[in-house]
């Protein structure tokens, strides 16, 4: 019995103690201006060469910095590590002179080789983003501070390109010491991820200190950052996406921005004065696919048809179910893009009475049935089920009787997406990088169109416009003919552009330059405490 | 048998609860057209998640649906789910086990552990990949959740033969000249299907909960069809809006307890120990 009491208060102690050190933690850094981030996961590696998910582009513009940067949520690229540039006269080589003041968080300063290696790398490891550099033909470097990029052909986006998180400017020095390397068999010699997953090596504001995958991430301020900076010290980064979790997490307070909540998650933090919502819309698309192929297609593969579902769909529900903010482009592309054709008015753009007509000319007064194809996934937090089942409700007013067919992603719809295998889907798109011309993909014979089965032939008038945009480097000339060519796709495109999601971001009004970006979720180099 | 179900419903107040519930909702799926004031699948965005009111019983969902009416409407996904899952799996089972219990020896061997490997797997990973691979429908779920009801009541059967075989009845049939199958089905199957008649009732429960988890799993039926796992599970995404998931929620739990309620009852009835009280 004795025995039994002194092992039961033994067991208490070691409790106490262990509560005790916990909280000893809890308390620690109090004195430092810290800011709590949550957001969601879903990538597995900090490593820029690497980097392709939307999430890490937030700690890449944290403790890198790129050649060229989106500021303000501006769509044209300023430069930040770049001093200026000069195009050649026959657009296949770009002359950046770097700032001389810049340098790493080592004291090592930033140099042309240091922009050769990151980007070479980048190409070379030939992982997810390496396609960003797909134009760079190759890279030379006369002097410390000027580099010159050779091109394989004209390409107006090369500097949206350039301010691409995986386009971030690395420490060569360091890299090379951990692993690194930029040689052509980058693929299967480069070591250094696992350093660059453990602590950063860039010029950025802040270097990473700690990250465990799926869990926290925390930055603290670079002592050595060669420009001006915030005062913020520390950003401990959780990644939790559940959007109630940070809705409470936000009103407790326990979480200073939370960047994964929902339309209606952000209901409950309103009258709340210590927090502050935005409702952005972002550059992310969801919209209705028809494939052009009749095998594949069936019925939706008829252009009068198309155009039909077009007319049916109720846009103004689709964006109830996105959310406050969220919007629908006149064309393929978004809105916030330079040429985009604005947003569509959604009062006038469903008309039954055209759509119906246009069936009957297809020869489908009756209307048919379809299947609808969709994935398990979600577009910012609203599964695209969800569109689905809006869809079929608005068809089924001009008789098209839709049948939603349920498809796991992994187990063959993403494979048959990709292959132009499905008759009709509704899937969205996020943008590679920060620049119109990723929209061309929806074109004839273009990455997307080719998934609709939507071919080259009989289009080329298309295919030289596109080539014409590649090529224009002045920007409201390029701008023109986007438009132009979205012009040339509005009577006959099996693409239904359905709503640009919304993005809700909920803060502590403590802070200020909270931001939604496309390109840095949000730009933490603006955040300052108040 | 009917006389003493009146028993038994006038003595135990839970078999009549039960089925009084089952009742209520083989009705209400029955003239489901008649009691939903509205249609399952009507949207109106424009009453999207409201909470419940007199136009309302229920409240609305994400598409200003009326949940009353699809749950209403939902209670036939359920019930034929889970009623052709354990008419399939019970009969297929039973066979099965009276096959293996009757014949025994080598036979009974390979067949049992035939019918033991698959109750080797958890049963819900094992529907759930049979599902997945199949494609979601509400057919597929069906088929994987009788897959993986079986052997069950074959383990039931082959014990309840063994034991009926030894009857005297038997053997007074084969010294009779019957032959093997004969004795089986016209002896044998008759004397031993009491216990897995009571199984399945209870059973019965256990599959509507089955099949409303792999729907609330994403593996049943495509949306917008009113299924009741399905609607739980579009409400977790509105947890302050208890309406959404709750009273779908509620229709599954009444049912599972109503028919479980059912199934001890039942039991009782044919439990020769209890039989006397009544």
């Amino acid at each position: 019995m004795k025995k039994k009491v002194i092992v039961l208060l033994l067991t208490f102690a070691m409790v106490f103690i262990v509560a005790g050190c916990s909280s000893k933690d809890n308390n620690e850094g109090a004195s430092e201006s810290v800011v709590v981030i949550a957001m969601g996961s879903g990538f597995s590696t900090l490593d820029p060469g690497f980097m392709y998910e939307q999430n890490p582009t937030l700690v890449a513009n944290a403790c890198y910095e790129t050649l060229f940067k989106f500021i303000d949520g501006s769509d044209e690229p300023q430069t930040s590590l770049a001093e200026s540039y000069t195009f050649s006269d026959d657009g296949l080589a770009l002359t950046i002179v770097l700032k001389e003041e810049a340098t790493f968080a080592s004291g090592n300063p930033v140099t042309s080789e240091d922009v050769k290696f990151s980007l070479n790398r980048t190409k070379n490891l030939k992982g997810n983003p390496s396609f960003i550099a797909d134009t760079i033909k190759s890279i030379e470097c006369p002097d410390e501070s000027t580099v010159v990029i050779n091109l394989t052909g004209q390409d107006s986006a090369i500097l949206s390109k350039l301010g691409y998180a995986s386009c971030s400017i690395l420490d060569s020095k360091v890299v090379k010491e951990n692993g690194g390397t930029d040689a052509e068999d980058a693929n299967t010699t480069d070591t250094a991820q696992v350093y660059l997953d453990a602590t950063s090596a860039g010029s950025g504001m802040y270097v990473l200190k700690s990250y465990t995958p799926d869990e926290e991430i925390i930055l603290e301020k670079n002592e050595n950052y060669w420009g001006t900076t915030t005062n913020v010290d520390k950003y401990i980064i959780k990644l939790q996406g559940d959007a109630n979790t940070q809705m409470m997490g936000l009103s407790s307070g326990d979480i200073d921005i939370a960047l994964n909540l929902t339309d209606d998650t952000i209901i409950e933090l309103e009258g709340k004065e210590n927090v502050k919502v935005q409702n952005e819309s972002t550059k992310t698309v969801g919209f209705l696919m028809m494939n052009e192929d009749e095998k594949i297609g069936g019925p939706v593969a008829n252009n009068k048809v198309q155009k039909a579902i077009s007319y049916a769909i109720d846009y103004k529900g689709i964006q109830t179910i996105c959310g406050t903010g969220s919007i629908t482009p006149e064309s393929i592309i978004q809105v916030g893009f330079m040429g985009s054709k604005g947003e569509k008015d959604v009062s006038t753009a469903t008309d039954l009475v055209k759509a119906k007509e246009l069936l009957k000319e297809a020869g489908y007064e009756d209307g048919f049935d379809i299947d609808l194809e969709m994935s398990e996934l979600d577009m910012e937090g609203v599964p695209l089920l969800d569109l689905a089942q809006i869809v079929k409700e608005d068809l089924s007013e001009i008789n098209i009787n839709v049948n939603i067919v349920q498809r796991d992603w992994v187990a063959g719809y993403g494979d048959d997406y990709r292959d132009g295998k499905m008759g009709m889907t509704i899937i969205y798109w996020g943008i590679d990088y920060n620049d119109p011309n990723v929209q061309l993909v929806f074109l004839p014979g273009q990455q997307v169109g080719l998934r609709a089965n939507w071919k080259e032939k009989g289009y080329e008038d298309i295919t030289k416009k596109y080539n014409d945009i590649l090529a224009e480097t002045d920007s409201s000339k390029r701008s023109q003919l986007l438009v132009e060519v979205q012009d040339m796709i509005e009577e006959d495109s099996p693409f239904v552009m359905l709503a640009q999601a919304s993005c809700h971001i909920g803060y502590n009004s403590k802070l200020t330059g909270v931001n939604f970006s496309d390109t840095y979720r949000v730009d933490v180099t603006e955040i300052n405490i108040q | 048998m009917i006389r003493s179900i009146i028993k038994l419903m006038k003595s135990n107040y839970l078999f009549t609860l039960g089925c009084f519930i089952c009742l209520c909702w083989i009705l209400a799926a029955i003239f489901a057209d008649f009691i939903a004031p509205y249609g399952p699948i009507t949207q109106d965005l424009s009453i999207r998640l409201n909470s419940p009111s007199l136009e309302h019983l229920f409240g609305t969902d994400n598409f200003g649906r009326d949940i009353f009416s699809r749950v209403i409407y939902g209670g036939r996904y359920s019930l034929l789910a889970g009623c052709v899952t354990v008419l399939l799996a019970g009969t297929i089972g039973s066979i099965y086990g009276a096959i293996a219990g009757y014949l025994g020896g080598v036979v009974d061997d390979i067949m049992m552990r035939l019918s033991e490997m698959i109750l080797s797997f958890p049963s819900l990973i094992l529907a759930m990949c049979i599902n997945a691979a199949l494609g979601s429908s509400l057919f597929n779920t069906m088929f994987a959740l009788v897959i993986v009801a079986w052997p069950t009541y074959a383990r039931l059967m082959r014990s309840v033969v063994l034991t009926v075989k030894e009857n005297e009845y038997v053997e007074a049939a084969r010294a009779l000249g019957a032959s093997k199958w004969r004795v089986l089905i016209t002896e044998i199957i008759p004397n031993s299907v009491g216990s897995v008649l009571i199984m399945a009732t209870t059973d019965l429960g256990n599959q509507i909960l089955m099949f409303s988890t792999l729907s609330f799993l994403g593996l049943g039926s495509a949306p917008p069809t009113p299924e009741w796992g399905m609607m739980v599970s579009d409400g977790v995404n509105y947890f302050n809006k208890f309406w959404v998931a709750g009273f779908p929620g509620l229709a599954i739990l009444t049912m599972a307890v109503g028919s479980n309620f059912i199934g001890d009852g039942l039991r009782d009835l044919m439990d020769p120990k209890l039989r006397k009280e009544f």
